[in-house]
């Protein structure tokens, strides 16, 4: 899967994850994430996340709402190097970006996909339990954290059952 | 001197059948579901917002904000207790303190009324308000972020964050405090109100800045005061309002005497034993407005109360079955808020409440026997009600109260199963006196949350300001500086290489360097976040019913209170002096092992059938704490020691000392289950023995037990201590009575502080572990206060479950049955 590198809430941003969404299918989205809680594919979890994330703000009025207001900058890290991703929050836009970012207001280094997904968002998320084991370690204001956790958790529950 | 007028002090003739009503709350209170309030955050948000004066001192800011809110809270009548007031607008409401952590709860505001375990209910339009309007404001503004900002991210910030070596808890309160009830019963709010008016009034033409902010103080005093008062008219008005729509005549009845009492207290004196009791809850109710309720204890309830009693009942006004019905009305108001807690958190404090504590009987100023028909209908009502909160404590002094009572409080706890907890007077005032306390004020100590001293409404002693996991310096000794759990991360000094040291004496400079180096950490950040607690968070409300900052024009939270102190509790303590122990015994005594070879075991969580060999032998053949054996007494009396010197050494942001204590909540399982190996024989994982508990199995002879725990008490244990007991019961409730009053006794007179008990069997917790449903009620003690324990995680219910069980006859451990 590839990151979308671009603001949401333009027209181009709009007309592109339109595309993707036509291209794949709603379905197919909903699906990769869906997969995602399956251990093989746990290793994009993120990216899966983030696109539906992007797209949803765009789809969904309620979901939406969460960022009327919001103003976050996130950094993900794997901790073998391989994943380095940004995420910013601003003017009701969302923003993916790979690569270090300025003055995130957290940064979440994570050991892998799976340790990530049981950190945000499984069904029986444990973001202490991650913490505590050293699966997941953070630098900043939790709080934009607990934030993105409702965010995901949102999707979760949004996802449509099969059939 | 108090004297007993009671025939019977078990008062056995009063049960739930004769009192009917309790019967009925009990019930109802078991069959609430939690819920989570959200009206604090709300109006305080909401001032915050739209009303705060940045140009206010802090105290009046204060001041303000709880005001605004408790002009607004909501007066709820959820069932037929005779007291008004609650602390949430639910009937068993978990309140949100977003100064602190409330915003955990983010990321489950869809899921927590349903999760699994211990749900609490939130509807969709509370959430979507958390969500949208409540949490956005507090992301920066919460103690640990404005610390975080303040000290710009400093080390021992990100060390608590790491969350394996200590436990800053003012990121999530101070709490922990008993107020001085007595004077504000006597003067009522609109006296004390007249009063801080008046010293104001002198300040007025004062240009001195320190005379300005104790002019603001006095101010912040009269708004907090106010507000409380106005919440207890809300009160009244809704009691008189459903007194007119009920078609209940008995009712209705009840209703406009809760009224009429709401308008003359808590704004004024206290009369009769009822308005006490009702004006003490309304100012709990104004407390809890304020700061979180963490152990806010109401504390010695059955001396304050007493003088309402006794004249009630000399007068005729009150029975002793209206006294228990009343009393055990405030013990389920006590109980109606539980802690918010997010499913992450289950892990380290599953089951826990608010553990607001009483204590009862004792000592009295002047050192003789306290004890009064109060304190056994305290006992009686507890016993009735058998409920996680309050956490009612018992004091006893063996030479002042009657051996008779303690019978009682034997008898009290075989009933329960597992309560009361009981307390040395001797050995607390001692302890308190070593602190600077006067004799007076020390005797009049009383319980704060699980075991913590203070003198009532004198000492603010922020007792769980720091929670030391000891098994991380041991394991930095042993790793130079690092754990395994925190990887390659150079953690504290580096230190020599164990396997280089030339004996035990080395080792325990080590050992001693790291644990130093860590402590300076946790007190650093303590430090900090007062700091951040003047400016954000001081006490107005709480402060006026304390005893010092009304004279110094000072609040609690600028060392306002006669005594200013912060506690530092430690987990693993047991653990770690075993494995000093074991190191002390194989590697320089014995030379069975070189360190090299205790350390590649401990590496590798002894594996395999050499390493099981090994563990065997630690666990089996090494001196263990809770015996008799000198290595194990020598190692735990250097511990203690040390650990006070070196509190004692720092001084808090209030002026006062550190003072060391040993209690674990729940931490001892959550912080035991992500540790390593340690040299004792304990395998990864494990969860950690609780409080000052000998670990599981280690010390087979009870009698030998409690005096090596109880040589460690007195000056050195200021903050006091939990000790854990399981008791086998036996079918002669009276014969197993005298036993354990007999036991108690020889503890305290060997200096035992505090010990808490479980009359239980393995077999019974195995089968409540399988079976939860079958054990609906079953309260356990943890390790300072209760739990119910069904609620509580897996980790803690198998630790609770293999604490070492004693038969109370012979004082033989009974052996553990193999777990499947």
């Amino acid at each position: 899967m590839v990151f979308l590198c671009k603001e949401l809430h333009t027209m181009k941003g709009q007309e592109e994850m339109f595309d993707i969404i036509s291209t794949k299918g709603r379905e197919e989205v909903w699906s990769d994430f869906r997969n995602c809680f399956d251990s093989e594919l746990a290793e994009e979890f993120l990216q899966s996340l983030l696109t539906l994330m992007q797209i949803m703000f765009v789809l969904n009025h309620q979901y939406r709402r969460n960022i009327n207001k919001f103003n976050g900058r996130y950094q993900f890290r794997s901790e073998d190097g391989e994943v380095t991703i940004g995420v910013c929050f601003a003017n009701k836009r969302m923003k993916v970006v790979e690569g270090i970012i300025d003055n995130p207001h957290i940064t979440i280094t994570f050991r892998n996909g799976r340790t990530l997904l049981d950190f945000i968002i499984s069904p029986r998320q444990d973001i202490l339990g991650s913490m505590l084991k050293h699966d997941v370690r953070t630098e900043g204001n939790l709080n934009y954290l607990y934030k993105f956790g409702f965010m995901a958790k949102q999707l979760q529950l949004m996802i449509p059952q099969p059939g | 001197m108090t004297s007993i007028t009671l025939d019977d002090i078990g008062l056995k003739d009063f049960t739930l059948q004769t009192l009917p009503r309790l019967k009925e709350l009990r019930s109802q209170y078991f069959s609430r579901r939690p819920e989570i309030c959200i009206e604090r955050a709300r109006y305080i948000t909401k001032y915050l917002r739209y009303h705060d004066n940045a140009s206010d001192s802090p105290e009046i800011r204060q001041a303000k904000k709880v005001s605004y809110f408790l002009h607004r809270k909501s007066a709820q009548f959820h069932d037929r207790n005779l007291i008004a007031g609650s602390t949430t607008s639910k009937a068993l409401g978990a309140p949100l303190f977003p100064e602190f952590f409330a915003l955990t709860l983010w990321p489950e505001l869809e899921t927590v009324s349903d999760r699994k375990k211990n749900p609490q209910k939130l509807t969709h339009e509370e959430a979507t308000e958390l969500n949208l309007d409540i949490f956005p404001f507090w992301m920066d503004k919460n103690v640990l972020e404005l610390t975080r900002t303040r000290f710009s991210n400093p080390k021992c910030l990100q060390l608590f964050e790491n969350l394996v070596f200590f436990i800053a808890a003012k990121a999530g309160c101070i709490s922990h405090a008993v107020p001085a009830y007595s004077f504000m019963l006597e003067h009522g709010l609109s006296g004390m109100i007249a009063m801080a008016a008046e010293r104001e009034e002198a300040l007025a033409a004062a240009t001195d800045k320190k005379e300005r902010q104790q002019a603001d103080f006095f101010r912040a005093v009269q708004i907090s005061l106010q507000g409380i008062i106005a919440h207890a008219t809300q009160l009244a008005d809704e009691a008189e309002h459903l007194a007119r729509v009920t078609n209940n005549s008995e009712d209705a009845a009840e209703l406009i005497e809760m009224a009429a009492i709401c308008r003359r207290v808590p704004a004024g004196p206290a009369t009769t034993f009822r308005e006490a009791i009702n004006a003490i809850w309304i100012c709990q109710v104004g407390i809890h407005a304020e700061n979180i309720n963490m152990a806010m204890s109401p504390g010695r309830l059955d001396q304050i109360l007493y003088p309402y009693y006794r004249r009630d009942i000399a007068e005729g006004r009150l029975d002793i079955a209206r006294a228990i019905e009343l009393t055990g009305c405030l013990w389920l108001k006590i109980a109606d808020n539980v802690t918010m807690v997010p499913e992450a958190s289950e892990e380290l404090f599953g089951g826990a409440g608010t553990v607001p504590a009483i204590t009862i009987g004792g000592v009295d100023a002047n050192g003789e026997d306290a004890v009064n028909d109060l304190t056994y209908i305290m006992l009686r009502v507890t016993e009735l009600l058998t409920i996680r909160d309050p956490n009612v404590n018992a004091r006893y002094d063996y030479e002042k109260n009657s051996s008779a009572y303690c019978r009682r409080l034997a008898e009290a706890t075989l009933n329960t199963k597992s309560v009361p907890a009981f307390f040395n007077d001797k050995a607390n005032i001692t302890a308190l006196t070593g602190q600077g306390e006067t004799l007076e004020h020390a005797r009049d100590y009383a319980v704060i949350g699980c075991v913590e001293l203070a003198s009532s409404g004198r000492d603010y002693p922020a007792s769980s300001s720091i929670m030391m996991n000891l098994a991380a310096p041991l394991e930095m000794a042993l790793f130079q500086g690092k754990r395994p759990i925190t990887g390659e991360e150079q953690i504290g000094p580096v230190t020599p290489d164990p396997s280089e040291l030339a004996s035990f004496e080395d080792f325990w400079q080590v050992f001693k360097t790291q644990l130093d180096w860590l402590i300076e950490q946790a007190i650093q950040l303590n430090d900090y976040m007062g700091a951040v607690h003047q400016e954000m968070m001081p006490s107005p409300l709480l402060s006026a019913l304390f005893i010092g900052p009304m004279d110094k024009g000072k609040d609690l939270i600028q060392g306002g209170a006669l005594y200013n102190s912060s506690g530092a509790t430690h987990i693993a303590f047991a653990d770690v002096v075993d494995s000093l122990n074991a190191i002390e015994q194989t590697v320089f005594v014995e030379k069975k092992y070189t360190f090299n070879d205790l350390l590649e075991q401990v590496r590798n969580n002894f594996s395999g059938l050499e390493g099981e060999k090994v563990r065997l032998y630690l666990q089996n053949h090494t001196p263990k704490y809770g015996t008799e054996a000198p290595i194990a007494r020598k190692n735990s009396r250097n511990l203690v020691q040390h650990l006070f010197n070196l509190y004692q050494s720092h001084t808090n942001y209030r002026g006062g000392p550190y003072r060391p204590s040993y209690w674990t909540m729940t931490n001892h399982a959550g912080l035991g289950g992500i540790s390593g190996a340690l040299p004792h024989g304990r395998k990864a994982g494990k969860v950690f023995s609780s409080g000052m508990t000998p670990v599981s199995g280690a010390a087979p002879e009870l009698t030998a037990c409690l005096n090596a725990v109880a040589e460690l008490g007195g000056e050195l244990v200021p903050g006091c201590w939990a000790l854990n007991i399981k008791y086998t019961p036996e079918a002669d409730v009276t014969t197993m009575s005298e036993y354990f009053a007999q036991t108690i006794e020889a503890y305290f007179r060997a200096g035992g502080q505090q010990v808490q008990f479980n009359i239980m069997t393995y077999k019974m917790l195995l089968d409540a572990k399988k079976h939860p449903e079958n054990y609906p009620e079953l309260m356990v003690r943890v390790s300072g206060y209760s739990a119910y324990f069904k609620d509580l995680n897996e980790m803690m219910k198998d630790e609770l479950i293999t604490r070492t069980q004693y038969g109370l006859t012979d004082g033989q451990a009974v052996p553990l049955p193999p777990l499947q």
